[in-house]
């Protein structure tokens, strides 16, 4: 016997606490429970179950490194999805972005690959509501991490520009210990665990991990539209298996969301065609990363001392991940020639991992410098490095191929690693734009003679931002959800988080994939009585959801570094 | 702690042919205690060899097996051969200087480590554990890695654990061209020894004081106070926008 609920949400990322928070907000207004219930995959954390740490018992938990043909992309796992693990820079995507016409060959004519009703100055105003409700932040130049401001002398010594990148940090909570991308003990970082989804539950919604989606199947009882399926997890205890228990549950509900994210709605909707024959021929396809182009910069520290007069750096461990940003390489390219071209430059921490990913680059040519005694010589020096994060204008080059039997990955065992039956392969403008991008690393750090520039080695996909798969268009013929987020001809049926944006952004996107988010669900919103929801009084407005944080460990910042210091060099 | 290694026991020393054969019967049993290697017998290993397109490096790699158990020594140490061919691989990616133990305390093969670096490897920052770690699941490609490994070695004038470092080198040059079918099996291995180097991941909260790796690369590790010096405190560059986005 199905369970009923007005709403069901699938997925606690961005999108989908989003959504709930601002249903549970009418049903609020409206004066009655949020009949608002979310299901998420993985386990639920509180930020004292997180840890400083990438110890393979941790990994397991939280991430999912999901491998395909010709691409690695890392998801969250957990309630909170991608919120508990990103880097909380906070930036909006520029105008160029939502007017961009470039496009894969085969992906269709020349046309704006956003819907006509989306540009920036719509997304404008949800720009703001998200910037409010995640609490961003610009830091101040006291405020940058060495490593960021490091990047931004090295580009003035070059003749170029760099900002500083606003960030959904509380920063008189965070004390700079660079340990983000594992979920913030502090709780520092905004993540939706303490500000949307917090607040949801406050209302009222019903949050259940450890249930992963399996199928949508349509409901003959107005006015429910849909039932879905979904089998519990094992995530619990001390040795979880992570693969289904067996049990399963169905919820019958008049208005579905997908927010199970980029690797994850797809495959759902992929397997449930059978009983929604309507969806886009496009489902599966336009699978993107952003254009995540990573690679890094081995510095000469007697450099840094004597042309930037800086003190020295040897200190990449410090700070926020991501601190600074150049537009060079896209303001004055406001034209459609220039789609497909623009990309900007970051300077970034993703995890001492990444330094796998970029070659060593030292003479002779000949030796392996990816591995080896090369790249080990590289090892020795990474307190040295920076990284720095291309967001190019690439194309989303990416399909799913089939469902996987179950949820959006195979799990073959209990880690971090999955599998899915997805294809990336780049395209030519994908190629030319990262080689664009590495060459003008390369120059601004040789024109400087700061240090040596250090290429990804791959000729893959490694990436940490998918989008796409049930992308927004202006029609079904090319894309699967509507301006509103909802699914072409399936009535009641959304995917409202990173599924839906068909292009790269040029910056990071979770700013962008909530204020769709937001925009989606104010639609909703205004619609509701068609879908049997509660109307919105007269004068309902949306607020800024309450910070509540949660058990965490208390901040408390060591006075001096340099014992600390003088032990890394020690051991250098 | 993780726990340690479980080593089988040594090949007797001086076992003359016998012990030869036995050393390779030993990597063959270090194939077979992964599931899939379970099921698989000799003549199947080289099946196996010949469908991942190594069938003329087989052909080739046969004079030289003949003559490789009449030469070889005997096996020299507790770690078992496929284990001690695993941190010799582990030792190519991410060379290290020769040590005994690891990070946290397990054996390391006395021919595992070329010494061809003169700061702590992969192989003492436990690679072997990561290699065969559950929810890593390298278990499942080591047959047919370690299959291909030592036929490709064997071209190079022996098995993995005797060549020097420059042809260990070789070897894995080869395996990790993109021209190799099995590429993405040599990317999976080369990946657990950085997993095991560059974040310590067989420990938990690890530190710049338990884990080598993070002493090599200058990380702290885990930072629970964080960092008060951690700015330079002043404007380093002119800016494009008023608030950090673009219009």
């Amino acid at each position: 016997m199905a369970e009923r609920v007005d709403v069901c949400i699938v997925g606690s990322g961005f999108g989908g606490s989003i959504s709930a928070y601002r249903l549970a907000e009418l049903y609020r207004a409206a004066g009655t429970s949020p009949s608002v219930m979310v299901l998420e995959r993985g386990p639920r954390h509180q930020h004292t179950d997180f840890r400083q740490s990438m110890d393979i018992d941790l990994l397991s938990r939280i991430y999912g490194l999901v491998q395909g043909n010709g691409a690695q992309i890392v998801v969250g796992n957990g309630v909170g999805g991608g919120s508990n693990l990103y880097l909380a820079a906070s930036l909006r995507a520029p105008t160029e972005t939502f007017e961009r016409r470039d496009h894969r060959p085969e992906d269709g004519p020349d046309r704006r690959m956003w819907p006509a009703q989306i540009s920036r100055s719509v997304l404008d105003p949800y720009y703001q509501r998200v910037e409010a409700a995640l609490r961003v932040q610009r830091p101040t130049w006291k405020q940058v991490a060495k490593s960021g401001g490091l990047w931004a002398a090295t580009l003035a010594a070059a003749g170029h520009t760099c900002d500083r990148v606003p960030v959904a940090i509380d920063l008189n909570r965070c004390i700079q210990a660079k340990w983000c991308h594992t979920g913030c003990i502090y709780a520092a970082k905004n993540s939706v665990i303490t500000n949307y989804l917090a607040s949801a539950e406050q209302l009222g919604v019903q949050v259940r991990p450890d249930y992963e989606a399996e199928l949508i199947t349509q409901s003959s009882s107005r006015p429910y539209r849909y039932v879905l399926t979904a089998a519990q997890l094992d995530n619990e205890g001390p040795n979880p298996t992570r693969q289904p228990t067996g049990n399963t549950i169905q919820v019958e509900c008049k208005v579905l969301i997908l927010s199970g994210g980029a690797m994850g709605n797809a495959p759902l909707l992929m397997r449930s065609r059978p009983s929604l024959p309507s969806l886009s021929t496009q489902l599966g396809k336009h699978l993107g990363i952003n254009g995540d182009h990573i690679a890094g910069v081995e510095y000469d520290e007697q450099k840094v001392k004597d042309l930037l007069g800086l003190p020295g750096y040897g200190q990449f461990y410090k700070g926020n991940h991501i601190t600074t940003m150049s537009y060079d390489w896209w303001v004055g390219r406001s034209g459609h020639e220039y789609d497909g071209k623009r990309f900007t430059l970051q300077e970034i921490y993703l995890s001492a991992l990444a330094h796998a990913l970029y070659d060593d680059a030292r003479a002779p040519s000949g030796d392996p410098s990816w591995w080896g005694l090369q790249k080990k010589q590289n090892l020795s020096t990474w307190n040295n490095h920076i990284e720095v994060l291309a967001m190019v204008q690439d194309t989303h080059d990416g399909e799913f191929l089939a469902p996987p039997t179950n949820g959006g990955a195979e799990h073959p065992n209990a880690g971090p690693i999955w599998v899915a039956p997805f294809n990336y392969q780049l395209s030519d403008q994908t190629i030319q734009v990262r080689e664009a991008a590495n060459q003008a690393i390369k120059d601004v750090v040789e024109r400087s003679g700061l240090g040596r520039f250090m290429k990804f080695t791959f000729r893959t996909a490694n990436a940490s931002h998918p989008l796409g798969g049930c992308r927004m268009a202006d029609s079904k013929d090319f894309g699967v959800v509507d301006h509103r987020n909802e699914v072409f001809d399936n009535e009641g049926l959304f995917c409202i988080d990173s599924s839906a944006i068909p292009t790269s952004l040029g910056v990071n996107p979770s700013l962008t994939i909530s204020a769709v988010s937001e925009r989606a669900v104010e639609q909703l919103i205004a619609r509701a009585p068609d879908y049997g929801l509660p109307a919105a009084p007269a004068g309902f407005t949306p607020k800024v959801p309450n910070v509540i944080l949660g058990p965490h460990t208390e901040p408390v910042r060591s006075r001096s570094d340099s014992a600390i210091d003088a032990k890394v060099r020690s051991y250098g | 702690m993780l726990a340690r290694v479980t080593c089988p026991p040594a090949t007797p020393p001086g076992a003359g042919i016998q012990g030869r054969i036995a050393s390779l019967e030993n990597f063959e049993k270090g194939i077979e205690r992964s599931p899939v290697g379970g099921l698989l017998s000799r003549r199947q290993v080289l099946q196996r060899a010949t469908v991942l397109g190594l069938g003329g490096l087989v052909a080739s790699a046969l004079p030289v097996a003949e003559r490789l158990i009449n030469t070889v020594e005997p096996a020299l140490a507790d770690v078992n051969l496929a284990d001690a061919t695993l941190q010799a691989v582990a030792d190519t990616m991410i060379p290290g200087r020769k040590t005994d133990r690891t990070d946290l305390g397990n054996e390391i093969h006395p021919k595992a480590i070329a010494g061809a670096h003169p700061e702590p490897g992969a192989v003492q920052a436990d690679a072997l554990l990561l290699f065969h770690e559950p929810r890593i699941g390298f278990d499942a490609l080591e047959p047919a890695f370690l299959t291909e490994l030592q036929t490709r070695s064997l071209t190079r004038g022996g098995q993995f654990l005797d060549l020097p470092f420059d042809k260990r080198v070789a070897v894995c040059v080869d395996g990790c061209s993109a021209s190799n079918p099995t590429v993405l099996v040599w990317e999976a291995a080369a990946a657990v020894a950085f997993a095991a180097f560059l974040i310590a991941a067989t420990q938990e909260n690890a530190t710049i004081d338990t884990a080598s790796g993070l002493q090599v690369m200058g990380h702290p590790g885990t930072a629970p106070n964080g960092y008060a010096d951690f700015s330079y405190g002043k404007k380093l560059s002119r800016e494009l926008t008023a608030n950090g986005s673009l219009p």
